[in-house]
């Protein structure tokens, strides 16, 4: 396989970085460059999102989904995987669960108020969807970078020309086959 | 506060930003990431263009 040329070191830690920070699992590895792309990518679509959406749509709430969908909350499962920005969102959410007049952290990414959102949707309209379809995407664009810092890249220059040369190989042998044949 | 005269600028960053991360997982040489990820990019730009100037199309002709 392709991917032991490139020294993975504990892919388990490594994919847990890469989830906790993005870019932070291929610093761990090596792969300054790389990391230093993901986190700027990552990070950066994930901070747009979240301005545009005046920080208030990450939030996470335990229902559900199934009776109660209107109040399920399904863009957080895909900013959930931008890790550690998303996370207090997730810790917010399952304080709320079972003290919901807690005002920890003073309510940073907690769930807001129905009313909050409603104002939000009038006032910022198609900015308020792009937000989260910002964030949503960084967390799911983290999942390629998890799984690069896991598993390696899919593709590696070395191999790729490896492989031409291999069936520019086996061309020429077949090729000399047939004119042998021929004679 | 963020009232943009064209949403649709938006879209930009998020395309170059999905071509990017997609091909820096695929591939390990640099060169090989920014050109493919650039032929990405072009890709799903033409992609989003040729479909909105379609649905605008048919938009204007019913």
């Amino acid at each position: 396989m392709s991917q032991q040329r490139i020294s993975l070191r504990d892919p388990v830690k490594a994919a847990f970085l890469a989830w906790l920070v993005p870019g932070l699992g291929h610093y761990y590895q090596g792969r300054r460059g790389k990391a230093l792309l993901y986190a700027i990518c990552i990070l950066g679509i994930y901070l747009v999102g979240f301005i545009l959406g005046e920080g208030k749509i990450v939030y996470w709430r335990w229902v559900n989904p199934l009776s109660n969908p209107e109040k399920f909350a399904p863009h957080y499962i895909g900013q959930f995987f931008v890790g550690l920005p998303a996370l207090p969102a997730l810790i917010q959410g399952t304080i709320r669960h079972f003290a919901p007049d807690s005002n920890f952290l003073w309510g940073f990414m907690a769930e807001p108020s129905q009313i909050v959102l409603n104002g939000m949707i009038l006032r910022l309209n198609k900015t308020l969807e792009i937000g989260i379809i910002y964030t949503t995407v960084a967390g799911l664009l983290n999942i390629l970078a998890i799984y690069d810092a896991y598993e390696g890249p899919a593709y590696i220059d070395l191999d790729e020309a490896e492989a031409e040369a291999e069936a520019a190989r086996t061309q020429a042998s077949a090729s000399g086959a047939k004119a042998e044949g021929a004679v | 506060m963020w009232a943009f005269s064209n949403v649709y600028w938006l879209v930009l960053p998020l395309v170059v930003a999905i071509s990017l991360v997609y091909s820096a997982s695929r591939h390990e040489s640099w060169p090989r990431i920014w050109s493919r990820s650039f032929r990405l990019c072009l890709w799903i730009l033409a992609i989003l263009i040729g479909t909105r100037a379609i649905l605008l199309l048919i938009n204007t002709q019913v």
